[in-house]
């Protein structure tokens, strides 16, 4: 199995569409970082101090890191079989389930990793700049645990959703196409159309940011175990989708 | 002793037979050429046999087993199903340097096989710019990665320039004069009359030829093999239920 996962991340370093998107979410985690300790002491937003801490770490490797990952997986799974490069993967190891397996634990691992990273160029940027400001860094925080036990679980989670989604539709555009439907329309709209205001803390984005952020139970916020519980949950049924699908489909050729 | 066997083999698709009891052993130290006209289940054949697709019924075996249960299978078999079959942004030598990691085929054996298809100054550009027969290269140095005991090719010369297939015609009897497997399907029966030992002919999935490519032509009084192919393949040739015979080439 190490081998398998050894070879899937190779895939990801030598894919530009896969790591460069992961590349710009870590560069986004530090402008973010400046960006929020910039607009500290301005208008509403609080002067910094040592507890902004958790708060800059959860800004920096939120949505965007678990997009990146998210992305990178489903351009990894689903190009497998635009490029037909399922075909090599499958002759070298015919036992299916074991590669899904593989591109599994491997975009788990990219997530668990990707958002570490996020955690530290933050943590890096966050002491930076709160010493050029005289204010004293500290790492122990109210909050901090939970922060950085949730941006690189999150990423993880949707490193697996990305993944199963890719398996699942087999389609790069398809994929991609419903994954930013989803994100930025269907999510928005789905409780509205369907009269259900109260629904939208079921759905993958609400849950996702009741976990990053800890949140205690609102009318439309779950509790972040709740909603973690929740997530994991659709990313077990994407995974399960696609395992079923690839190793029940036929892996063609151009040949015919 | 036998190293590939099909044994009444088919394949349906919906209304569509492509492979209809297909019966047929090949033994090792041979090359034996696989032929059929276009749409005659030679690549679903291959497919079934590499575990892409699932028969409908009967069996296809390597070394008594199916693909999906062989161990280790890039050390036993080399495929050459298709040139395009890898990412065009990923360089060959990555492109290889994939396929070898799941069975811990080393870096080494990487550099071996460029050299060996002729592909080392050429191994860090990316696939996209490579020409159709530097991916047909590529492809067979994925096939020869784990230095298998079998070859299974389907359409290993095309896009191929003289003298590529001239060292491939080489390699191949290379491979079967070293006791080796070599199963190649073509439609370049030219280049095959100079390179089997043995034929395997199908037309609309059904076997309609299998034997020593010598005592197939005595035994159809054809002159070459694009006799004898134009012959057992023609329609009043192979509706002969005399001619279509389980073939044992072990």
């Amino acid at each position: 199995m190490r081998s398998l996962i050894a070879a899937e991340l190779l895939k990801l370093r030598s894919t530009r569409s896969a790591w460069i998107p992961l590349a710009a979410a870590l560069a986004a985690a530090v402008l973010a970082v400046i960006a929020n300790t910039s607009a500290a002491g301005h208008g509403s937003n609080p002067p910094l101090s040592p507890a902004a801490l958790p708060g800059l770490l959860r800004a920096s490797g939120g949505q965007l890191v678990d997009g990146a990952v998210l992305l990178a997986w489903i351009v990894l799974s689903a190009g497998e079989f635009r490029h037909r490069t399922s075909v090599t993967t499958f002759l070298g190891q015919p036992r299916r389930l074991r590669v899904v397996s593989a591109k599994l634990a491997a975009a788990a691992l990219t997530g668990v990793a990707v958002g570490l990273l996020a955690e530290a160029l933050s943590a890096a940027t966050s002491a930076a700049v709160l010493s050029a400001h005289h204010v004293p860094f500290h790492w122990a925080q109210p909050g901090m645990a939970g922060a950085v036990l949730a941006v690189p679980l999150l990423a993880a989670l949707y490193g697996v959703l990305g993944a199963g989604l890719g398996l699942l539709l087999r389609n790069t555009a398809a994929a991609l196409g419903l994954a930013l439907m989803w994100a930025f329309v269907v999510e928005g709209i789905l409780p509205v159309l369907i009269h259900a205001p109260g629904m939208i803390r079921w759905l993958p984005e609400a849950t996702a940011n009741a976990v990053l952020h800890g949140a205690s139970a609102t009318a439309t916020t779950l509790p972040a175990a709740a909603a973690l519980a929740i997530l994991t949950g659709y990313a077990v049924v994407l995974a399960t989708g696609g395992a079923i699908v690839t190793t029940r489909r036929e892996i063609g050729t151009t040949t015919g | 002793m036998t190293t590939i066997a099909v044994e009444a083999l088919t394949k349906r698709y919906r209304a569509v037979t492509a492979v209809d009891d297909l019966t047929f052993q090949l033994a090792p130290g041979r090359i034996t050429g696989f032929l059929g006209p276009n749409g005659a289940g030679k690549s679903t054949t291959i497919r079934v046999l590499l575990g892409l697709a699932r028969p409908t019924s009967g069996r296809a075996t390597i070394n008594g087993r199916p693909y999906s249960e062989l161990r280790d299978p890039l050390r036993q078999v080399g495929a050459l199903l298709d040139p395009n079959v890898f990412h065009p942004g990923r360089s060959g030598r990555t492109a290889l340097r994939i396929a070898a990691r799941p069975a811990r085929i080393p870096g080494q054996r990487v550099e071996e096989v460029l050299e060996l298809t002729g592909l080392a100054s050429a191994a860090h550009r990316r696939v996209g710019g490579y020409s159709l027969g530097m991916r047909q290269r590529l492809a067979l140095a994925t096939a020869l990665l784990g230095d298998p005991q079998v070859l299974v090719l389907d359409e290993p010369a095309s896009g191929l320039d003289p003298e590529g297939v001239a060292w491939l015609r080489g390699l191949l009897r290379r491979f079967a004069d070293e006791g080796r497997t070599v199963f190649v399907s073509s439609h370049l029966l030219a280049e095959l009359a100079q390179t089997a030992d043995d034929v395997v002919i199908i037309d609309q999935g059904r076997l309609v030829a299998a034997g020593p490519m010598a005592g197939l032509l005595e035994r159809r009084q054809a002159s070459s093999l694009e006799d004898l192919f134009l012959g057992a393949t023609s329609p009043a040739q192979s509706a002969h239920p005399a001619l279509t015979r389980p073939g044992s080439l072990s």
